[in-house]
């Protein structure tokens, strides 16, 4: 400990070293806390700061990390790894051109930017994404508590627009790796494709196997059993695919689904557990949701933008899915698909990027759940939150404007 | 969710910190030499009605000055005069009367108490009020017929008597009541009464202490014009505005004093004091002063002769060897105690002595921490905090200074619904408007949980305090209620 403790000491007053003191004293600071103490009233304060406020979301964000790296390999470390080292070096330079402290802002930037990319992404482009997210989403602005963009989904928003080839089309399936690991199916993606031109739910007793009915999609489990239980020979080569179905027997109760006829299979439980292709952080939901719920409850972040934002998503796809079956996918699905989950539970409570005002979060929170279920639905893009978040990001000065506007009136003097 | 059952928004429960003071009471020795400062509290300076060298009584008053607000001052020995200059008392310089003491405890009663106190007039119990300096009490004094408050007697409509603890260290309110002291606030309560015939009392007790509540409740049984009540022990709830607008219902006047609207808010002690000075005739010479914090060997009360040196009251109390700094009625808006020859004035209610955290320790921000307090869930403490494992009290920082990252913790706390970050960040942008009254920052009340609670380890409170500062500088003023003020031309003079 003495050893550590003098080396800090001598690196301080090294002349050579001079510039390089961000370095030096956010080592010190995390190695050994501050002896700073307080000046004037109040003399005794709260024990919480912004090292461990950012160290809980971190361990939040830990099952997640641990999650993908169990569906995905090793890779996912390197990839981290690359992300802390290339945006932690803008971080420094910024600190040192600007003489301030290393800002512990960063290390959640770091880890929530390799979560939301695809597992296969070569690791120059994750450097390059990184650099470009705390450069020109946070540091331009002034650095952190300043930035208007979260600066992981600037990263995000760029690679994906500057190589959208690697970003959209190299999913890998968890648990398999090699080349046949290789999809450009994602459910969303699937869904997307398949919707359009299949019968979606068809009423059994109506159904007529016809040309146009070469595809069904099934979005309810009822609606499986009601047309398989029959018997009914209707079905006999027809594509089935099917959302939201529990489990499927393949020697038991539902005869009729043959192995051929049935492309492709959603089960929410896969969904939930983290089954299916995805970025590296946002399969395994169920972790995800867990690790938000404990933020929550740890007060680092404030449960009115991820509920307003996912109940918004689920609303509108209940709705939605309802008149337009063909554009809009089922609530649930919704909700277990893309990076809604941690995009509602990670990235939009970012307080910075957030409104901070309650009205403003709520008003947040539902513009995001709005804009992700119609980029999702009626855009060319599979993915909505992203994007969604990004967009309402921009107008979080403005959101909080009008509230306060509202809140405040002008006082006469 | 919880059901919002709350008088105030927002607030804070410290519980369990190291050093809450015991419910023991100790006299402290009559001290070789006591300090009078000529401004206690509220009021004005008043001048020396004694000369050096003059024999003085405990109990005789040796300033006054009645055109003034302000209530009298008394020597608390029996001694002799040995100085009269000006000394630097909590941030101002005022003169003040040092007393060689000659040992004795008896002290000299004011003429005219009567344990029949209902036979006086209303005129005679005003002035023995006034007398005795028990008028200063509090942040507007007791209107009496002289200049003891911005008010006159006729227009309180209310008086609430607090001793909710809410603050991290409090006198104990069942310390205070314990013994004939109830009867005896009883009684001080029913001659307030008697001096304020307009007023309708509240007591405010905390709502966690139900057998004192019982007790105080009982002792006004059959008095309907004062209203007993809990009030969970938040901070804070102690503060005068929080106190209007929790029990009362009414809308403090931001800026101004509860007696702009005709209320009056005293402590336990100020009705004791009222009561010593009808009944017994005995002038504000004591105090019973809590010694709260890890600092201290016993936390415990001590009952001292106003004007004793910190040096004699802590003697012997203090654990030896420790770094400790002392702090003045409160940890979050109190005065540091840096030089101890400073005497306890009558409103001098806590000594608090706190560990000066200056060492670093390891990994500081990685600890479980069963013992740190905090807003925020992220320590153990909110799962082990209690009697046995208390809560540290050290004066280090904790963190480095962050830029805000409008975490809203200031915001959910504020007792008042202010936002401060957003002050703060007009402020530190030296932008100084009128917006800044918009968002209503003379509504702070300057309690300091903001800063408190802040993971960046902003000193909100100080910045919102420099902003309203500025804005008088700019001749930008408060803005004034609309509803009718009362006492506002003396309190104009008085500024």
């Amino acid at each position: 400990m003495k050893a550590i403790r003098s080396l800090l000491d001598r690196l301080y007053e090294a002349p050579a070293l001079q510039r390089y003191k961000p370095i030096i004293g956010a080592a010190d600071a995390i190695l050994y806390g501050t002896d700073e103490t307080t000046r004037g009233a109040p003399h005794v304060v709260d024990n919480i700061d912004i090292k461990r406020y950012m160290s809980f979301v971190i361990l939040a964000l830990l099952p997640a990390v641990l999650a993908s790296v169990c569906f995905f390999g090793f890779r996912v470390i390197a990839i981290i790894m690359v992300s802390y080292m290339a945006g932690g070096a803008v971080e420094v330079a910024f600190a040192i051109i600007r003489k301030h402290d290393i800002h512990e802002g960063f290390l959640i930037t770091g880890l929530i930017f390799p979560l939301v990319l695809p597992p296969t992404t070569p690791l120059w482009v994750v450097a390059v994404g990184v650099v470009f997210g705390t450069m020109f989403g946070k540091e331009m602005f002034g650095g952190t508590g300043r930035n208007i963009f979260n600066p992981a989904l600037v990263g995000r928003l760029f690679i994906t627009i500057a190589f959208p080839a690697i970003m959209t089309m190299n999913w890998q399936k968890p648990f398999v790796s090699g080349p046949e690991a290789i999809t450009s199916a994602t459910p969303l993606t699937t869904y997307k494709s398949t919707a359009k031109a299949s019968k979606v739910n068809p009423d059994v007793v109506e159904f007529e196997k016809d040309e146009a009915n070469k595809q069904v999609l099934f979005t309810s489990a009822s609606a499986v059993k009601r047309c398989t239980q029959n018997g009914d020979s209707r079905f006999d080569g027809v594509k089935i695919y099917c959302v939201g179905e529990p489990a499927y027997n393949k020697a038991g109760k539902h005869k009729r689904i043959e192995d051929d006829n049935l492309v492709r299979l959603f089960s929410y439980g896969d969904l939930l557990v983290g089954k299916e292709p995805g970025s590296m952080g946002e399969t395994c939901r169920i972790v995800i949701v867990l690790g938000g719920i404990f933020l929550m409850l740890a007060r680092v972040s404030n449960w009115r933008i991820p509920v307003s934002y996912i109940g918004t998503v689920f609303v509108l796809a209940l709705v939605g899915h309802r008149f337009l079956p063909h554009d809009i996918a089922p609530p649930v699905f919704q909700m277990l698909t893309g990076g809604l989950m941690f995009g509602a539970m990670f990235m939009a409570t970012d307080p910075i990027t957030s409104p901070f005002t309650k009205a403003g979060k709520y008003c947040f929170g539902i513009s995001c759940g709005v804009l992700t279920v119609l980029i999702r639905s009626f855009t060319g893009y599979v993915e909505g939150v992203m994007f969604s978040i990004v967009i309402m990001n921009a107008f979080t000065p403005l959101i909080d404007q009008i509230v306060l506007m509202f809140k405040y009136r002008p006082v006469k003097t | 969710m919880i059901a919002k059952n709350r008088a105030f928004p927002g607030g804070y429960r410290f519980r369990h910190f190291e050093g809450r003071p015991q419910d023991k009471l100790i006299r402290a020795a009559i001290p070789a030499t006591i300090t009078i400062p000529l401004m206690q509290g509220f009021g004005d300076e008043v001048a020396a009605v004694v000369a050096m060298g003059d024999k003085v009584a405990a109990g005789q008053i040796i300033g006054r000055d009645d055109e003034s607000i302000s209530s009298p001052v008394h020597s608390s020995v029996n001694g002799k005069i040995v100085k009269i200059g000006k000394i630097e008392y909590l941030g101002n310089e005022t003169t003040a009367i040092t007393i060689e003491s000659d040992g004795t405890g008896d002290w000299q009663s004011l003429e005219g108490c009567s344990a029949a106190w209902d036979n006086l007039a209303i005129e005679q119990i005003e002035e023995l009020i006034y007398l005795s300096g028990a008028a200063g009490a509090g942040r507007d004094g007791i209107p009496t017929g002289f200049n003891s408050s911005i008010i006159s007697p006729d227009e309180v409509e209310n008086v609430i008597i607090h001793g909710v603890e809410s603050e991290m260290y409090a006198v104990s309110s069942s310390l205070l009541l314990q013994g004939d002291n109830l009867p005896h606030f009883a009684e001080g309560t029913k001659i307030l009464r008697k001096v304020l015939p307009h007023a309708a009392f509240s007591i405010a007790l905390n709502s966690e202490c139900n057998s004192l509540i019982a007790d105080v409740s009982g002792a006004f049984a059959d008095n309907d014009w004062c209203d007993v009540r809990g009030l969970e022990p938040r901070y804070p709830a102690d503060y005068d505005e929080i106190l209007v607008s929790a029990v009362l219902g009414r809308q403090f006047p931001a800026g101004l004093l509860a007696a702009n609207i005709g209320v009056i808010v005293l402590d336990i002690q100020a009705v004791l004091a009222v009561y010593d000075a009808v009944v017994a005739g005995k002038a504000v010479i004591e105090r019973t002063i809590a010694l709260a914090g890890p600092g201290f060997e016993e936390n415990l009360h001590v009952n001292v002769r106003v004007g004793s040196p910190l040096q004699h009251i802590i003697d012997g109390m203090v654990k030896q060897g420790a770094d400790l700094r002392f702090l003045r009625n409160s940890c979050l808006t109190g005065e540091g105690l840096f030089d101890l020859s400073m005497p306890a004035d009558r409103t001098c209610s806590a000594i608090i002595a706190v560990v000066e955290g200056n060492k670093r320790e390891m990994f500081a921000f990685m600890r479980p921490g069963p013992r740190k307090d905090s807003y925020s869930r992220t320590f153990l403490s909110l799962f082990l905090g209690g009697e046995k494992i208390t809560k540290r009290c050290e004066t280090n920082l904790r963190g480095e200074l962050r830029p805000c990252i409008s975490c809203n913790y200031c915001v959910e706390v504020c007792p008042v619904s202010v936002i401060p970050h957003l002050l703060f960040h007009h402020v530190e942008r030296e932008v100084i408007d009128e917006a800044l009254l918009k968002y209503g920052i003379f509504d702070c009340i300057e309690c300091n949980l903001c800063t408190y609670v802040c993971p960046s380890k902003i000193t909100l409170g100080q910045w919102i305090k420099d902003g309203k500062a500025k804005l008088l500088d700019e001749g930008i003023p408060c803005p004034q209620p609309k509803f009718a003020l009362k006492g506002v031309e003396e309190d104009e003079d008085t500024r």
